[in-house]
């Protein structure tokens, strides 16, 4: 009796159950337009058609610590392209997010960037952005914050001087707490997995 | 016409000439803007990195529950990444119940509920579609004269749902360029991504996209490139001197808002309205060249 090929489903269920829009993988024919549509394909290990693939096909530690879900530049190009419907780029965010709650981390200084962002969100509601690039660029301690900063201090001269860097610190916004509140409710309530 | 304008963290900073131009100039036009009182960040690009997209949709549905719980009003939001987030969670609380009930018990957290009675717009839809070019055209008294412009739409400003302009062939910026006559030259990558929010981590990668961008458009003649999207504008402008250093090319070539090039058109002060002195490549020259 010739043995039949094997197929283990079990990554595919863990990405539809917890990846937000996971379940949206069920539609993909593997046509990779979202790939030659993709700005950043060409730098990513693999591709977004190749992502959906190895789902399928069980490779769970490839995807999860695949640079290409920590690539996206948020173009949207393959949710509007893609002819069966699916938000590429949202299955992308949201594996990104479930694969760095999870341990991995497909891409250092996107995670470290994007971190940062959310937890100046939660922390005031809103953007700053000279605090922002100050705080990335010393993710990694005080000698290399120098260094990065020493590296880009000329572009950020050149903004303060062209009123293009708001000087003041900014302030949280009024309803802070109520936002705080909403956000740990939407954590807790919504998809994306839970922390190891 | 009075809207709601949402105009994000950007456009406070480093898209601080965005704001500044864009207010006069469409108040020139008769457009009145109200602001979002105590408005939150969109969650723009990389806020999935820590959040779930549920809490990035409860960011969204904050600002419209604000702006509802005033009525009356469209939302203008400027800045692409405001405009496809809000846009997108808007659509998406108003079509799926379930996701609206979901939303709204969040919501209820901070006293607030979102019924789904808010029209998000562009900036580029409001004057293209409430005003339209014929009365731009009538507010020109500084006519660009055939000036050379590459209408830069970016990726954001018209997706995800094409709703005032295609999403493949968009047309509005150049009909809007037009009206102010200038001429929006042929620009085949005005819809290709300039990196965006990722560019800053991602540099060595971006860098690229940006010297493709501005090398079609040089190729196709312009003089220089409009934009209405702060992070294209940020990126197309600030990281020219890198792009250089890198590929050995030569760029110095003018980043502008379309807001910009009406306020200069309409006769407004080139410094206090149309925020000319803002800008980091100055386009003073080519524009006074221009206006004569």
């Amino acid at each position: 009796m010739s043995e039949k090929p094997s197929y283990d489903t079990s990554f595919a269920q863990e990405v539809f159950q917890n990846v937000d829009y996971g379940e949206e993988i069920k539609m993909c024919m593997q046509c990779g337009v979202c790939s030659a549509s993709c700005p950043l394909a060409f730098h990513m290990d693999y591709s977004p058609r190749k992502i959906f693939a190895m789902i399928r096909a069980g490779k769970r530690e490839e995807v999860l610590s695949s640079r290409a879900i920590l690539l996206c530049t948020s173009c949207y190009t393959c949710k509007v392209r893609c002819p069966r419907g699916i938000p590429v780029i949202d299955v992308m965010h949201g594996l990104a997010h479930y694969a760095l709650k999870q341990g991995f981390v497909p891409r250092k200084a996107t995670a470290a960037f994007g971190r940062e962002f959310w937890n100046q969100i939660y922390k005031i509601g809103r953007i700053d952005e000279k605090d922002l690039s100050r705080r990335y660029f010393f993710e990694d301690g005080f000698v290399a914050g120098i260094r990065n900063s020493l590296e880009m201090a000329d572009l950020g001269i050149s903004l303060v001087l062209h009123r293009r860097m708001k000087l003041l610190p900014e302030r949280k916004i009024k309803g802070i707490n109520s936002l705080r509140k909403m956000l740990d409710k939407a954590a807790k309530m919504g998809k994306g997995g839970v922390s190891l | 016409m009075k809207y709601y304008l949402y105009w994000g963290c950007s456009l406070e900073g480093s898209g601080s000439n965005f704001l500044v131009s864009l207010k006069p100039a469409c108040e020139a036009l008769g457009i009145e803007f109200e602001e979002i009182v105590d408005w939150n960040c969109c969650g723009a690009s990389v806020s999935y990195v820590g959040a779930n997209d549920l809490s990035i949709k409860v960011l969204n549905a904050r600002n419209l529950a604000l702006a509802e719980a005033k009525g009356g009003y469209d939302i203008v939001a400027p800045c692409s990444s405001c405009y496809i987030q809000m846009i997108k969670v808007n659509h998406e609380i108003q079509e799926d119940e379930g996701l609206a009930r979901q939303v709204n018990e969040v919501l209820a957290e901070g006293g607030l509920s979102y019924k789904g009675t808010i029209k998000v717009r562009h900036i580029m839809d409001v004057l293209y579609n409430d005003i339209g070019p014929k009365r731009i055209r009538e507010k020109v008294t500084k006519p660009l004269n055939g000036l050379r412009v590459a209408g830069y739409v970016g990726c954001q400003s018209v997706r995800p749902y094409g709703e005032y302009d295609s999403m493949e062939r968009p047309v509005v910026q150049d009909r809007l360029l037009e009206a102010l006559d200038a001429e929006a030259v042929p620009f085949p990558k005005k819809i290709k991504c300039c990196g965006s929010g990722i560019f800053l981590p991602e540099m060595g990668y971006c860098l690229e996209l940006v010297k493709d961008i501005l090398g079609d458009a040089v190729v196709h003649g312009a003089q220089l490139v409009s934009t209405v999207c702060p992070m294209c504008a940020m990126n197309l402008e600030m990281y020219q001197g890198r792009i250089n250093q890198k590929y050995e090319t030569d760029f110095n070539i003018p980043i502008v808002y379309l807001t910009q090039l009406m306020a200069v058109a309409f006769g407004l002060d080139l410094k206090r309205d149309a925020a000319l002195n803002y800008n980091i490549i100055p386009p003073e020259g080519v524009l006074k060249a221009a206006i004569g």
